[in-house]
């Protein structure tokens, strides 16, 4: 799984969509499940998949679909 | 801007009604917000058991013009579900916003960015404030979202900046900010939320 598949896959489980309805370009605005609760859920999960708490400079640059999958992959290498 | 003067505020938006709080809006169900951790520690305050009379001297003790509270109330039912506290500094003409959202039930609502949106408006048309300030703890995430999704500028991450109420623990804390230009152009723009 790429690091974009993940970072879809977990948006969705936080956001409560499918991954189908998370395009390329998802970002805070444009896509209405993507609210105060669902970005919790988020940060959340990405410290799960991370096995640790965010930096506050990371956890305030996530933005987008992108971020997500950015911060993932930094993990991996 | 001359804050001598208590200023009673009223404003309504699409699903709710903003206005002064006054010490006979104290109230159980505030007093459970104020006991229940998940409410409290987001904004780094121990929850604690109040009495009424406790929490109507609190009330009391905003001036409304230099420190003003307000309540969010649901239009359908008249329910009261939250409050801002608002500092303002005359010399300085900003408004530094801090809010909680009490119940629960309308948690992920968007209750923040549709009345912070008419308090923004009435504060920077109404009041001469020129920039508003927020400063949310790092780990408050809903509470940094809301700052993003409605515009404002991350100006910094201050470390360590306060102490944990909860255990001693230092904490991270952001400050947002928001000039009134940059508020009135995203209002031209249709992008203010």
């Amino acid at each position: 799984m790429t690091a974009i598949d993940e970072a879809r896959a977990l948006l969705a489980s936080a956001l409560g969509v499918s991954p189908g309805d998370i395009a390329e370009d998802t970002r805070i605005g444009t896509i209405e499940a993507w609210d105060s609760l669902g970005h919790m859920r988020l940060l959340l999960e990405i410290e799960t998949a991370l096995g640790h708490e965010l930096d506050p400079d990371d956890a305030m640059g996530i933005e987008s679909l992108e971020d997500v999958a950015r911060l993932l992959a930094g993990r991996a290498a | 801007m001359r804050l001598n003067m208590p200023k009673l505020i009223r404003l309504s938006t699409e699903r709710f009604v903003i206005r002064t709080l006054k010490p006979g809006d104290a109230s159980e169900r505030w007093i459970g917000w104020a006991a229940d951790p998940d409410v409290m520690e987001p904004v780094n305050t121990k929850p604690a058991k109040m009495t009424l009379k406790e929490l109507q001297n609190y009330i009391g003790s905003f001036d409304q013009s230099r420190r003003v509270l307000v309540g969010v109330f649901d239009k359908r039912n008249d329910l009261h579900i939250g409050f801002y506290a608002i500092n303002r500094s005359e010399k300085q003409r900003t408004a530094t916003f801090n809010v909680i959202i009490g119940d629960k039930d309308y948690w992920g609502e968007k209750v923040v960015l549709e009345t912070r949106a008419a308090l923004l408006d009435h504060f920077f048309d109404k009041e001469g404030v020129e920039k508003a300030i927020g400063m949310p703890l790092a780990r408050n995430f809903p509470a940094v979202f809301n700052y993003k999704a409605q515009g404002w500028r991350l100006e910094g991450v201050l470390r360590g900046h306060c102490r944990s109420a909860k255990g001693g623990k230092r904490l991270d804390q952001c400050q947002f900010g928001l000039l009134r230009e940059e508020w009135r152009q995203m209002r031209k723009a249709g992008r203010a939320t």
